[in-house]
């Protein structure tokens, strides 16, 4: 009686595995569509978008002429040239946010003094402010400052980031007060226990930190439709979406630059996939 | 002292005046108007936010915000915890397939919609699946009953990864000898599932319930592009009618005043949530 009992349960688990397994295979696949649809027309002509779509067929999903013309014309468009914006004003914001943001994260974590708090709750009211929300006012200032359609402009409001300082912090509190001590009695004032001990102990967290700068920047809209709309200074997603509704579109070349434009955040995420996994989710539960 | 504001100083400035500073500019104009008779602008105390209110657009704008969020927030944080779940699961592949899930949140908003709006069109992706099961074709994001639909689908498909990568970290975080346990004392999948998963990464779900209504409040970008708040204003969310009433009504005071209701819905949403989660808690 219990051998036909076991054997009906394990009988059970298999068909229960089987079935997950094959559930969670089609939510996949059902994810992946859009952007691999996106991808396989990136490499055919924008001419042949519409043409294996009604009805259904393998080659609405597939091609075996692939070709790279799109992307090569990408290169020589506007599309093109607001890609490398994109990419030039990601970078400078890493590199400058961090170096910001670090600090602040430093000072609030590690030098006592008086008024942290009060500074601690600027941070967290700047990070309960949404930034899109303030973006249309914000435009109008820097109208007034005479910073529309300047790379300085576009750079500016990605810098000072609440999380990212918040991320820093948490990661800052958690460094031993014995190394500072240790620090002092070698000579380091806090500029160097700063550069010599904390920035080297926090490597995962710099880099959690950086990506939440960079992906803030890829992936901003508003501030670059207000803020940068002239051709020198027209960043990947305005570009892209001024493309989008014209009466002339050529689709290939439209889906090659969303590819890259979504190629280059995925590669960094993948690259740093366990910090970002860590990043995001310690925000979230810690 | 002095050293630890040389550290502050550039952090702290940037945030007072790229964050905070517009705000309280924004406050401070919502209380003012244009006046051609006088030039400049003169102060009409909160008559902007009366007209706003008695603004049929407005008003629209705030509803369709409302209803929005009503649907698309349980919607999609429902989506991920199921999916978490299904993913946490023990069964064949499931890494490659959840990173397929995640996949999405990669990709820039603008991309999206971009993407989805060739989806759509009449001739598009999405018809030729409906097609295929059988079902007649659907006009999207041109019928007023289906556009705001249709953003939420776009919008869940860039979004349930994201939010799901907390919950599976929360879901994880479970300790194997409550479901074992759970197990000797005879509990179903389901029982186990409503007894000991759910209540244990409350935590994480509360964080994306919040951080998930911040971000929808916030919706710009497939608007935008898809829509434009149409047809009919059936899709014209708080932030595109912002956008609009500054940019091409040229309304700049009562623009300023929609950002301030804008932000105070957000934060009384967040803080009634709060409320509604703490109290939650010590039931």
């Amino acid at each position: 009686m219990s051998a036909v009992n076991k054997t009906s349960t394990s009988k059970h688990r298999t068909l229960g595995y089987i079935g997950l397994s094959v559930l969670g295979a089609c939510i996949g696949l059902l994810f992946l569509l859009p952007l691999w649809w996106t991808f396989v027309n990136s490499l055919r002509p924008g001419g042949d978008t519409f043409r294996f779509l009604n009805p259904l067929q393998w080659e609405t999903f597939f091609t075996l002429t692939p070709s790279l013309d799109n992307y090569a014309a990408l290169l020589s468009s506007d599309l093109g040239l607001a890609t490398w914006n994109s990419i030039f004003v990601s970078i400078v914001t890493v590199i400058i946010g961090l170096a910001i943001c670090s600090m602040a994260a430093f000072a609030l974590a590690a030098i006592p003094f008086r008024g942290s708090g009060v500074v601690f709750i600027v941070v967290v009211v700047s990070f309960l402010i949404p930034f899109d929300a303030i973006a249309i006012p914000l435009a109008d200032l820097f109208r007034d400052w005479n910073l529309q359609n300047t790379y300085t402009g576009l750079i500016l409001p990605g810098l000072g980031n609440g999380m990212a300082i918040f991320l820093l912090r948490t990661f800052f509190l958690a460094i031993p007060k014995d190394l500072v001590e240790a620090g002092r009695l070698d000579g380091l004032g806090w500029w160097g226990i700063f550069r010599r001990i904390y920035l080297p102990l926090s490597v995962p967290s710099l880099i959690g930190a950086g990506l939440t700068l960079f992906l803030f920047q890829w992936q901003s809209y508003v501030w670059p439709l207000l803020n940068g709309t002239d051709a020198q200074h027209i960043l990947g997603p305005i570009a892209l979406s001024n493309l989008q509704g014209q009466f002339n579109v050529d689709y290939g070349v439209m889906f090659a630059g969303s590819i890259v434009l979504t190629v280059i955040p995925l590669a960094i995420i993948i690259g740093f996939q366990r910090y970002f996994i860590q990043s995001v989710t310690t925000t979230g539960l810690k | 002292m002095a050293v630890a504001f040389a550290f502050l100083a550039p952090a702290l400035i940037s945030l007072v005046v790229l964050r905070i500073a517009p705000a309280a500019v924004a406050l401070w104009e919502s209380f003012f108007r244009e006046s051609f008779l006088r030039g400049g602008t003169v102060f009409v105390g909160l008559e902007n936010y009366a007209d706003l209110f008695g603004n049929a657009d407005f008003n629209n704008a705030l509803l369709v915000t409302l209803v929005f969020s009503a649907i698309v927030n349980p919607l999609q944080i429902g989506v991920s915890f199921l999916l978490a779940v299904l993913y946490t699961r023990r069964a064949a592949g499931s890494k490659i397939w959840r990173s397929l899930v995640v996949l999405p949140i990669a990709v820039p908003p603008a991309v999206s919609a971009v993407v989805w709006s060739v989806i759509y069109r009449p001739d598009g992706l999405g018809n030729s699946f409906l097609a295929l099961l059988g079902l007649p074709e659907q006009p999207f994001l041109t019928s007023p009953q289906q556009s705001l639909a249709s953003i939420m689908v776009l919008l869940s498909w860039i979004g349930v990864g994201y939010w799901m990568l907390f919950l599976i970290a929360g879901i994880n975080d479970v300790p194997t000898e409550l479901y074992e346990a759970a197990s000797i004392d005879g509990a179903s999948a389901w029982r186990k599932l409503w007894s000991v998963t759910f209540p244990l990464v409350r935590r994480p779900l509360a964080f994306v319930l919040v951080a998930d209504t911040v971000s929808n409040f916030l919706i710009f970008a497939p608007v935008q592009i898809l829509t434009k708040g149409g047809p009919s204003g059936s899709t014209n969310l708080l932030m595109y009618d912002i956008y609009t009433r500054a940019y091409t009504l040229g309304d700049l005071n009562k623009a300023q005043a929609e950002v301030i209701i804008l932000v105070l819905l957000t934060l009384v949403v967040v803080a009634v949530q709060f409320r509604l989660l703490r109290s939650s808690d010590s039931a």
